[in-house]
C-alpha cells in the first residue's frame, strides 16, 4: 500500500517463517517479536514473487476486525492470538475504541461499547488480542 | 414614365461575377488562414479585415491611382493585356473582389477552425491526400458557411456605394449600378425612379438574407 | 514487429516534460497504455500514426523506417496503413455510416468488406443514418468499423470506450477482444480503466510523465503490488462525518457511493475530494449471484 503515514491501520513489522501453498492459495506465518502470526491469502509464490521465507513483510489488520478476551480457555480456531495491555478507552454509544500495547507496538480495536462493559475493560489489563486469519493484510517495501 | 432597368441588371450582374471570383479565391485562403502557422499571419488577417473599417472612398480613391493609366499598374495593365480598369466593369469586379473579400473569408474561415481537427487528422490516416480530404470532408461540413459567405459577399457588393463612385464613375452599362443610379436620380430630384431602385434592392436583398437564414435553420436540425 | 524509440518534449500542465519511449510490439500483440492523462500515451499513438513528429528517436514498422530524426524520414500518415480511433471518434458527419466505411475502403478491396464489417459490428441497421443521429455506443462500433475498413496493419485506439456507460463499456470490450482474437492485428490502446486492460491486453505499459515505468501481463502489473489485498478500488472523498468513536467515509467509486468506516486517525489526513484506494481482502466479500 502506497497510503503513507503509519497510524492508518495497524501495522506490525515481522519476517515470513513459514509457508503453505496450495494452487490458490497461501498461508503464511509471519515472525513479530518472537509470536508467530497467521495469513491467508488468495496468492500464490509463482503470483507474488514476495512470498518466500525470511522476507520482511507488515502484517496490517483494520482496527474493527480486532477481537479482546479475558482469561479465554478451551480451543478456538483464531489462529491469532497475541498479549496486549490496555492503554486506552475512547467511550462511543454504540462502539468504542481501545488503545493497546503489544510488546512496545502501539494498536487500536474498536468493539462495541456492550462488550467493553461485560469485560469491565480498564486502562492497564492485560487481555489477549485475537485476529482471523482471513483478516491479515501483508504488505512489504519493494 | 419609363424604368432604366438597365442599373439593376448590372448591379446584379457584377454581383454575381464578383462572388463567383470572390468564391475561387477566397475559399482556398480561407482554408489556408485556419491552417497556417505562418508568423506573419496576424498582418494576412489584418489586411484581410481592412474593407471592414475603411472608407469605402479611401480604397477607391487608392485603387483609382493605381488603374489610371498614368501610374504604373494601370499602365502596364493596358500595354501589356489592353485591359483599363478605371470607369469600366472590370476594374468594378476587381475593386468588388478586394472589398467584399472579408464578407466571405471570415464566415468560412471561422468553419474551418471549428471544424474538430480530428477529421482531417482520421482522413489522412485512412490514406486521402489533403486535396481530397478538403474536398470530401472539410468543404461538405462547413455547407452554412460557404452559404453564408457567399450570399454576404454577394449582398455587400450590392449594396456598395462609395468605391463604385470613385473607380467606376457614372457609365450606363459600364459602372451605372443601382446604388450609384439612386443617389444620382435622387440628385435630379426624380423620386419615382429612385423609390423603383431602391424598393427593389431592398426586396431582393431581403429575401436572400431570409433564404440565407432558412437554409441555415434546416441544415442545422 | 514495431520498434519505437522515440523523444519529443511535451507541453504538459505543469511545466515541459520528455516523452521518452523505447518499446518493441510483435505482430499480433494487444498492448495497452496505461496512465494518468498528461503523461504522452496519446502523444505516443499519434507520433505512431504519423500526425505528429518526433524531436528525435527511430520509429520501424516491419523492416520498414516510418520516421528517422537522422535521416529526415517521415512517411505520412498516408502511407503508414494505421487504423486509428480517435478519442471523439472522428465520423465524418456529411456521411452516412455506410459512406463513412466506403471513405475508409481502400483502392482494390471489394465492397464486401464494408458490408461484411457492418454486419460484424453489428451497424448493418444504422449504415444509411448520419452519426449525428447515432448514440455513443454506436458512434464506437462505426469508429472501430471505419478503422479496420483501411485493412490497417496496426491498430490505434485512444481510450475507445471512454465515454460509455458501463453496460455497453464492457459489451464493446468483448467485441473488440474478439475481433483481435479473429484478425490478429497488432493493436496499441490508450486506456485507464484497470478492468479494461486486464480483459483486453496481452502486455500493458504504465506510463509516468513521458516514461514507461513497468510493464508486464495486467496480473504481473496490477496484482503483484505491495499490498495481498485483492480488491482495489480507487475513489474519491465526498464526505468525513464522525460515527461515534470512528468516522463515516463517504466515497465515490466508479458511480457508486458507498461509506466505510475509519479510524479518526485514518481520516485526519484525508479531505474532502482527496483520491484514496479502498482496499479489501478476497475472503470479505459476499457474493450475490445475478440471475
Amino acid at each position: 500500500m502506497q497510503a503513507g503515514p503509519h497510524n492508518c491501520m495497524n501495522k506490525l513489522p515481522g519476517k515470513i517463517v513459514a509457508l503453505e501453498c496450495n494452487s490458490h492459495m497461501s498461508l503464511v506465518d509471519v515472525a513479530v517479536e518472537g509470536d508467530t502470526f497467521t495469513a491467508t491469502l488468495l496468492e500464490t509464490p509463482e503470483q507474488s514473487p514476495y512470498l518466500k521465507i525470511d522476507q520482511p513483510v507488515t502484517l496490517m489488520f483494520k482496527e474493527t476486525e480486532v477481537s479482546l478476551a479475558k482469561n479465554l480457555s478451551g480451543l478456538i480456531s483464531l489462529r491469532n492470538r497475541f498479549p496486549v495491555v490496555v492503554q486506552g478507552i475512547e467511550r462511543g454509544a454504540i462502539m468504542s475504541a481501545i488503545g493497546l500495547d503489544y510488546r512496545g507496538h502501539s494498536l487500536a480495536c474498536v468493539i462495541t461499547t456492550r462488550a467493553v462493559d461485560r469485560l469491565q475493560l480498564a486502562i492497564g489489563d492485560q487481555v489477549e488480542a485475537l485476529v482471523k486469519a482471513n483478516e491479515m493484510v501483508l504488505s512489504y517495501e519493494h | 414614365m419609363s424604368i432604366d432597368l438597365a442599373p439593376l441588371v448590372l448591379t446584379f450582374k457584377l454581383a454575381a461575377v464578383t462572388t463567383a471570383i470572390l468564391f475561387c479565391i477566397g475559399v482556398p485562403f480561407a482554408w489556408w488562414l485556419a491552417n497556417t502557422r505562418f508568423r506573419l499571419k496576424p498582418i494576412v488577417e489584418a489586411l484581410v479585415a481592412m474593407p471592414l473599417v475603411l472608407p469605402p472612398s479611401v480604397l477607391g480613391f487608392y485603387l483609382l491611382l493605381a488603374f489610371s493609366p498614368e501610374h504604373w499598374f494601370g499602365h502596364w495593365l493596358d500595354q501589356a493585356i489592353g485591359l483599363r480598369l478605371a470607369f469600366s466593369f472590370e476594374g468594378l469586379v476587381l475593386a468588388s473582389v478586394i472589398f467584399s473579400f472579408p464578407f466571405l473569408v471570415h464566415p468560412i474561415q471561422a468553419a474551418f477552425q471549428n471544424l474538430p481537427p480530428s477529421l482531417a487528422e482520421a482522413a489522412a490516416v485512412l490514406g486521402k491526400s489533403r486535396w481530397q480530404t478538403f474536398l470530401r470532408v472539410l468543404l461538405p461540413n462547413i455547407k452554412p458557411a460557404l452559404l453564408s459567405g457567399a450570399v454576404l459577399g454577394f449582398a455587400h457588393t450590392v449594396g456598395e456605394f462609395g468605391v463604385v463612385l470613385m473607380i467606376g464613375g457614372n457609365l450606363p452599362n459600364q459602372t451605372r449600378v443601382a446604388s450609384i443610379a439612386i443617389y444620382d436620380e435622387v440628385e435630379s430630384l426624380n423620386y419615382a425612379a429612385a423609390n423603383v431602385y431602391a424598393g427593389t434592392l431592398f426586396v431582393i436583398s431581403f429575401v436572400i438574407l431570409l433564404v440565407v437564414y432558412l437554409v441555415n435553420r434546416r441544415a442545422l436540425k | 514487429m514495431i520498434q519505437v524509440n522515440i523523444q519529443r518534449t511535451l507541453h504538459g500542465v505543469q511545466g515541459d516534460f520528455d516523452l521518452n519511449v523505447d518499446l518493441d510490439i510483435v505482430e499480433g500483440e494487444f498492448v495497452a497504455l496505461f496512465g494518468p492523462s498528461g503523461v504522452g500515451k496519446t502523444t505516443l499513438l499519434r507520433c505512431l500514426a504519423g500526425l505528429e513528429k518526433p524531436d528525435r528517436g527511430r520509429i520501424a514498422f516491419n523492416g520498414s523506417v516510418w520516421f528517422d530524426a537522422q535521416e529526415h524520414t517521415h512517411v505520412p500518415p498516408q502511407e503508414r496503413h494505421v487504423g486509428y480511433m480517435f478519442q471523439d471518434y472522428a465520423l465524418f458527419p456529411n456521411m452516412t455510416v455506410r459512406g463513412n466505411l466506403e471513405f475508409a475502403r481502400r483502392k482494390g478491396s471489394s465492397r464486401q468488406r464494408v458490408d461484411e464489417l457492418l454486419e460484424l459490428m453489428d451497424i448493418a441497421e444504422l449504415q444509411h443514418r448520419k452519426p449525428n443521429a447515432l448514440s455513443g455506443g454506436q458512434k464506437q462500433r462505426v469508429a472501430l468499423a471505419r478503422a479496420l475498413a483501411a485493412e490497417p496493419q496496426l491498430l490505434l485506439l485512444d481510450e475507445p470506450l471512454s465515454s460509455l456507460d458501463p453496460t455497453i463499456r464492457s459489451r464493446l470490450q468483448d467485441e473488440i477482444l474478439q475481433l483481435h482474437q479473429r484478425m490478429g492485428i497488432s493493436t496499441i490502446m490508450v486506456s485507464h480503466d484497470v478492468g479494461e486492460v486486464y480483459k483486453l491486453a496481452g502486455r500493458v505499459l504504465v506510463m509516468e510523465a513521458g516514461h514507461i515505468v513497468r510493464q508486464g501481463s495486467p496480473a504481473e502489473v496490477f496484482s503483484s503490488g505491495q499490498t495481498t489485498g485483492k480488491f482495489r478500488f480507487t475513489g474519491e472523498v465526498l464526505g468525513i462525518e464522525p460515527m461515534d468513536v470512528m468516522e463515516a467515509l463517504t466515497v465515490l467509486v466508479g458511480n457508486q457511493i458507498v461509506r466505510v468506516a475509519a479510524m479518526p486517525d485514518e481520516a485526519s489526513n484525508l479531505h474532502v475530494g482527496a483520491r484514496v484506494m479502498l482496499v479489501s481482502k478476497a475472503f470479505n466479500p459476499m457474493i450475490i449471484a445475478l440471475e
